[in-house]
């Protein structure tokens, strides 16, 4: 569950009085919602992710994430509030120099998982995602559409409650874009709830569901109201 | 953290050794300058020091005793000589002895001394001291035992001993600080560049969840690992450069016996601390360096 009430983040940039990122922001995401958060750029929606992954506090009111009170949590608590999330990035933030399996493993070995459960679960998540024959492969080697789905596997193989996606398909062909998005819901059918960001109309327009669409730092439209997507 | 996953950050650090190539030299060159320089001026220290203390050894002060003292002054003299806190040694050198000596030194006017009724050579006690630097208290206290005629020191010459040695600690000290503290901010600038170099790496260890102890411990690995190779490097060259000038000291030792060169340490027998106190002082100051330059990179 994830919940901002009267959430402001004020950015001082010392001679203009500073920029009100986010004024007023109450939002509440259930377990196993798939949100759509739609804005133009300046709206706020990068703010509201950095609050959700603890890179930034906000000034004044409240951040619950997975029922940790992000206000409150302390620093040594941070890499395991994270390890509940699964982050997607408009550019993959693969590491280079390692496999596809590599890049896979590599977030379960930060999370100190035993070797047994490593070696079972990189090939399951790489499957899921349709790549389990380019395990052996370097990022370099994958097209961008191969490269965002290593990118989900990593991001689902810790098996968190919350996966965000920041524009997943920003940096893909559109006709791929509807995979990865496709692959998502896949995932949020298992349980995980998903916060997706994007600039891409036609994508919300096709999948619909829950949209939140954020106007200079503020919500400006969310059609859940009361249980029920307003269209 | 599991067995498992240690072992692959270990084996992350040291590969990452390699693949940093040039990172990874230029903290190695200067981490074997710096351990070379410190090891060579230690061993240079503790040579200097011995030979002080050899200059220092020979460094005695002459107690000298009034011409007809009776057997019980002289045994009251050599208790409190013995009794002093400062004496090393006490050599007894008696006025039969001294005046023997003189006539044997000068055999051409032998006749001379026919006409000396009395033997005129005091009896003389020849005392090392523990501690150069109290050699005029010490003095001044065999002043003052009963039957003591006059006491002769080297008072200016221990001072100047004194003063050489304690400047030359200063300086080696200072010399010590200066080049650790340099080798450090000259890997914590090496090392930063590594860490900038893999900051998105970094990055993502940060977002899925990695401790700051996960993240640290390849870098710390490989910092260390630089600073034991250069450790054992600059061991190598130092016993080469160390035997060599010992070696051009050598050919000349009998100049060098004047200003009471005598013996110097020789490598082999030190051979063992060195190649491991350069290797302990180049892992510390490899991890110092890594631990300094990973922490601003780990507030994500």
């Amino acid at each position: 569950m994830v919940e901002l009430k009267n959430v402001d983040v004020h950015y001082n940039d010392g001679l203009k009085g500073g920029i009100d990122a986010l004024n007023d922001v109450n939002i509440r995401i259930n377990d196993g919602e798939f949100v759509f958060i739609v804005g133009n750029s300046g709206a706020g929606k990068s703010t509201l992710l950095k609050l959700l992954t603890r890179e930034i506090q906000p000034t004044s009111g409240r951040v619950f994430v997975n029922d940790y009170n992000l206000s409150k949590l302390r620093n040594r608590k941070l890499p395991y509030f994270r390890r509940g999330l699964g982050m997607i990035f408009q550019d993959f933030r693969l590491i280079p120099n390692l496999t596809v399996y590599e890049n896979v493993a590599f977030v379960l070995r930060a999370t100190d998982q035993s070797k047994k459960y490593i070696r079972q679960r990189v090939p399951y998540v790489l499957n899921l995602v349709k790549l389990g024959e380019k395990a052996k492969c370097y990022p370099s080697q994958l097209s961008g559409g191969e490269q965002q789905r290593v990118a989900i596997a990593r991001a689902f193989a810790c098996d968190p409650k919350i996966i965000i996606a920041d524009e997943p398909t920003g940096n893909i062909d559109p006709e791929l874009s509807y995979e990865i998005v496709e692959l998502l819901k896949d995932i949020n059918e298992c349980g995980t709830t998903i916060i997706m960001v994007t600039h891409d109309h036609q994508i919300v327009k096709h999948f619909g569901g829950r949209i939140i669409n954020l106007k200079n730092g503020s919500v400006d439209y969310d059609n859940y109201i009361e249980g029920e997507y307003l269209l | 953290m599991r067995m498992s996953n240690f072992n692959f950050l270990v084996k992350k650090g040291v590969s990452s050794v390699f693949r940093n190539t040039m990172m990874s030299f230029a903290s190695f060159c200067v981490l074997l300058v710096s351990l070379f320089l410190v090891s060579l001026s230690t061993l240079v220290a503790l040579d200097i020091s011995v030979i002080l203390s050899n200059i220092e050894e020979k460094n005695e002060i002459e107690v000298f005793v009034y011409g007809d003292v009776e057997e019980t002054v002289l045994t009251h003299i050599t208790d409190a000589i013995n009794i002093n806190a400062n004496t090393d040694n006490v050599f007894f050198y008696s006025k039969e002895e001294a005046w023997a000596d003189q006539q044997a030194s000068m055999p051409d006017v032998a006749e001379l001394f026919d006409y000396l009724e009395e033997n005129p050579m005091p009896h003389t006690f020849r005392v090392t001291v523990k501690d150069i630097s109290l050699i005029s208290q010490t003095a001044d206290e065999f002043a003052t035992i009963e039957g003591v005629e006059k006491v002769v020191a080297p008072y200016d010459f221990a001072s100047a001993l004194v003063d050489i040695r304690s400047t030359l600690t200063f300086i080696g000290v200072a010399l010590l600080a200066v080049m650790i503290l340099t080798s450090i901010i000259i890997i914590y600038n090496s090392i930063r560049s590594s860490v900038f170099a893999r900051q998105k790496e970094l990055n993502i260890m940060k977002v899925v969840g990695a401790t700051n102890a996960f993240i640290k411990i390849p870098f710390f690995i490989e910092g260390m690992f630089i600073g034991i190779v250069a450790g054992a490097a600059s061991w190598f060259i130092t016993k080469i450069t160390y035997e060599a000038v010992v070696g051009l000291f050598k050919e000349n030792l009998e100049i060098w016996q004047i200003f009471g060169l005598v013996e110097v340490i020789s490598f082999d027998s030190v051979t063992w601390i060195v190649l491991a106190a350069n290797c302990i002082l180049g892992a510390l100051l490899g991890a110092i360096g890594t631990v300094i330059s990973t922490a601003k990179y780990l507030k994500v």
